[in-house]
């Protein structure tokens, strides 16, 4: 039986793993390598790398940290932030990042996911939709790390890159990310049903039942996690952990 | 020494670096000269059938390669696109490939709620046992991604089947020629003791 | 020249022989021997730390009635000055023995901890986990602080270009000054500690040493990244957790009754603890330092504390432990590259440290002095369990070196 993939989402700046609190502020959360070994001890399934301001700030991927983590890692890897041109997506993957994962880029030029599936094949290519919840218009997909309305559906816009190539859509809810309090199910249900991709929710897992109903409600084929795997719980300090086996198949069953 | 072939698609940093973890000396070339002194071969893939095979073809590794493998019997592992090259064709592509081992690649097909390529972490059973997969850690898994799937046509030449759909062979050998469908390099402690029990051959 | 070994039963007690034929003098009862800085032993071959041990444990009256009505007068005193608060005492926990075993003394004893820890980004997984495990099955809540991984790599990096043995230092330093904040910010006065003089012995002053201007002078010098996310622990910061805050620190392997192996059993049962093989080697800097660094550049060997300990307790055999001493320390493939890699080090320079003169503290600007112009004031503060015990006999008094 293929196991849903849960996978630990880890925010780089620079060559620090952080994590974002409030107004732009940031926290500590630990060395990007180190933190590899730990999750290679804990045997997850996968990890993903966010450099969430790389684009707005106007940075590149740090390639050097990023070929740390490589050497560190013996599960598949994935790695987003800004990722403007095919140069960018081909170094990191031959540094041995198994997946690239492009947001803003792709909102400006669609075109960008299918010069990148074509030629990497399409399980390469993770498309990031970041989606924030209007007051009057429903949800909207954000770019440039949630300061942008692209005025585009979350539904429409992941049709849109399915068709154009993407292998995988990642699918955060901006509005839940860091409350602890789950996924927002309707969203991951009708971007999961409206697509035969895999879908990632992301933006909200507290807890491991969190995992069951992203998956059993939202029919996402795989569940992202990110303040859960790096605090020890909600407001407390930085502790670097993973669900127990025991509990995933509990929750899977 | 393994010697691990780059005609230009696969993982091949990856896979170097789990062989320098288990402490195991590689060495990855194109060369076709350093390719015909190679005791042990492993033969990387990732991406499509044809292409795979064209280049093999324009690099001069062709003819070296079927006579390390089908006259010196030199041990040779195909990982993922490399098991698919291993067989006689696939439905992949129009291009024959190597035909080391009697077999065919052909479309996973989709099925209802199953999505493809089969991306993430599958069960395997083991057929029978073998000096590539012994001392599994209990209730092996590895990383799988790809599209297409090979079924071999001697039952006797699997080792490994996983079900995805359908079912189908995980890693397989005949003599010596093994080959694994999922990506032992991305799949922590069971690909390190597949990878290691290959370099102990 | 035959090289000649004494065995351990045939020669006197206190004699083995050198391969230079010269003879080493180790104590009767644990294992130092005289190449421990500022050892000396009595008539009856005993070394002074041994007696130093012995004294503490009269003082204290560690592990009897004595100790554990003095534990108990704490307890009351800490639940005390809790009351109303949410955290009535702080824990520093690293996922090693004594701190894990600490947390659930502190819970058996009805206090309400905070947990509190310092990483200095070179964990390794089986400390994370153990954390976790220990927090999760006490319901404590953890604190930590976490450093910038660049910095934290800067200020090692110093420590080794300098060429002094204190590596492991910064992370101790700022983990008491974390402590002190976490107390502060929370309204706690009391720090728990889990040092144990019968487990560690009272480690001899000597050649090391570690107060906040030691690392300020050190990164000063051999640093290039300003020291930003870095908590340093001034003097005058120092002064202000105990003389303002009046944080006290206590120690309760002083009182109670505590063996590290009982307490490894105890934790393994209770929530699946793992141990992770050797004095503090659950972070991979310290595992590089006390492995690598200090045998080969200093001839340092600091498994001779715990194994003394060992010894002195009854634990081990004394010849056993001095057996397992003269064997190397036990160091992972993969450790010595990492350390390069990360400190940005090549094996030429690596190399080129390694066998350069050792350095010292006392050539590097430190409180040191300031501490024993004071000693009056430390003894007052000692007596009042605002700074340890141990703090006042290391620090407050000239060492000869």
């Amino acid at each position: 039986m293929l196991r849903t993939r849960i996978i630990p989402t880890l925010l780089l700046r620079n060559e620090s793993l952080i994590k974002t609190v409030r107004f732009g502020k940031f926290s500590y959360v630990g060395d990007p390598a180190n933190t590899v070994r730990i999750f290679n001890e804990l045997e997850v399934d996968e990890l993903l790398f966010l450099d969430v301001t790389a684009t707005v700030e106007g940075r590149k991927p740090n390639l050097k940290v990023l070929a740390e983590i490589a050497d560190e890692c013996f599960m598949p890897l994935g790695y987003g932030g800004g990722i403007r041109s095919f140069e960018d997506a081909q170094i990191i993957l031959k540094l041995g990042f198994e997946k690239v994962v492009v947001n803003t880029r792709a909102l400006e030029e669609p075109s960008f996911i299918t010069r990148l599936s074509e030629h990497f094949g399409s399980q390469a290519i993770i498309v990031s939709i970041d989606v924030k919840r209007g007051l009057f218009w429903g949800d909207q997909v954000r770019s440039r790390a949630g300061g942008k309305n692209a005025r585009r559906s979350p539904v429409e816009w992941a049709r849109e890159v399915e068709r154009l190539g993407a292998g995988e859509i990642l699918l955060t809810s901006i509005d839940r990310e860091g409350t602890w309090e789950g996924f927002d199910l309707d969203l991951v249900r009708s971007v999961s049903e409206a697509v035969r991709i895999p879908v990632i929710a992301n933006g909200g897992a507290g807890k491991v039942e969190h995992i069951g109903q992203a998956v059993k409600e939202g029919c996402a084929s795989a569940v992202a996690l990110g303040s859960m795997v790096v605090f020890q719980r909600k407001g407390m300090g930085v502790l670097v952990n993973f669900p127990e086996e025991s509990e995933l198949r509990r929750i899977l069953a | 020494m393994i010697t691990i072939v780059d005609y230009g698609m696969g993982n091949l940093g990856s896979i170097q670096n789990m062989f320098k973890r288990i402490g195991l000396a590689s060495l990855v070339t194109g060369e076709p000269a350093k390719v015909a002194e190679a005791r042990k071969i492993l033969l990387p893939g990732v991406g499509a059938f044809d292409n795979a095979m064209q280049r093999i073809e324009a690099s001069g590794l062709r003819g070296i390669l079927d006579r390390k493998a089908l006259v010196e019997r030199v041990p040779v592992l195909g990982i993922c696109l490399g098991m698919q090259l291993l067989t006689r064709s696939s439905e992949e592509g129009v291009l024959p490939g190597l035909g080391w081992i009697a077999a065919a690649t052909r479309r996973l097909p989709a099925r209802e709620g199953l999505k493809v390529p089969h991306m993430g972490w599958n069960a395997v059973d083991q057929v029978r046992s073998d000096a590539l997969t012994r001392d599994l850690p209990g209730e092996p898994r590895f990383y799988f991604v790809h599209s297409y799937c090979v079924s071999v046509d001697d039952p006797a030449d699997s080792l490994l089947r996983t079900t995805y759909g359908i079912t189908f062979d995980a890693a397989i050998r005949r003599g010596n020629i093994f080959g694994a469908q999922f990506h032992p390099e991305k799949s922590h402690r069971f690909g390190m003791q597949l990878l290691a029990n290959f370099g102990r051959l | 020249m035959k090289t000649e070994f004494a065995a351990a039963e045939a020669a006197t007690p206190m004699e083995t022989r050198t391969p230079g034929g010269g003879a080493i003098v180790t104590c009767v009862r644990c294992i130092y021997d005289d190449r421990v800085p500022g050892i000396r032993f009595d008539g009856e071959g005993v070394c002074n730390y041994c007696r130093q041990v012995e004294d503490l444990t009269a003082q204290y009256g560690t592990g009897l009635p004595k100790g554990k009505a003095e534990w108990d007068r704490i307890v009351a005193e800490i639940k005390r000055a809790g009351r109303g608060k949410k955290y009535d005492c702080v824990v520093g926990v690293s996922g090693g023995t004594d701190s894990s075993y600490m947390v659930y003394l502190a819970k058996e004893f009805g206090l309400r901890p905070l947990a509190v820890h310092y990483d200095d980004t070179w964990n390794s997984a089986i400390a994370s986990e153990n954390i976790r495990k220990v927090l999760a099955d006490t319901g404590v809540d953890l604190f930590t602080y976490v450093i910038n991984n660049k910095e934290s790599d800067d200020i090692f990096r110093a420590f080794f270009l300098a060429g002094v043995p204190e590596m492991g230092t910064p992370t101790d330093l700022a983990l008491a000054e974390v402590l002190y904040r976490a107390a502060a910010r929370n309204g706690v006065k009391y720090v728990l500690e889990g040092h144990s003089f019968l487990a560690e012995g009272v480690s001899p002053i000597g050649k090391n040493y570690f107060d906040g201007k030691y690392i300020e002078s050190i990164h000063k010098r051999f640093g290039r990244l300003p020291m930003k996310s870095y908590p340093l622990m001034t003097f005058l910061r120092f002064m202000r957790w105990i003389m303002l805050g009046r944080i006290k620190k206590i120690r309760p392997y002083w009182y109670l009754q505590y063996s590290k192996e009982e307490a490894q059993e105890f934790l393994k049962a209770k929530c699946g603890w793992k141990y992770y093989g050797g004095h503090h080697l659950e972070n991979r800097l310290v595992s590089f330092s006390i492995g690598l660094y200090l045998p080969r550049k200093f001839g340092l060997d600091y498994r001779n504390l715990t194994l003394s300990a060992r010894a002195r307790a009854g634990l081990v055999d004394r010849g056993e432990a001095m057996a397992e001493y003269a064997r190397p320390p036990k160091v992972e493939d993969e450790l010595l590259p990492y350390f390069k890699k990360r400190l940005g080090l090549s094996d030429e320079d690596y190399e080129r440290v390694m066998r350069a003169e050792p350095k010292f503290w006392w050539e590097f600007p430190t409180y040191k002095k300031r501490f024993e112009r004071l000693r009056p004031i430390f003894a007052v503060l000692a007596k009042a369990n605002l700074v340890p015990m141990s703090f006042y006999l290391k620090y407050c008094f000239p060492v000869k070196v």
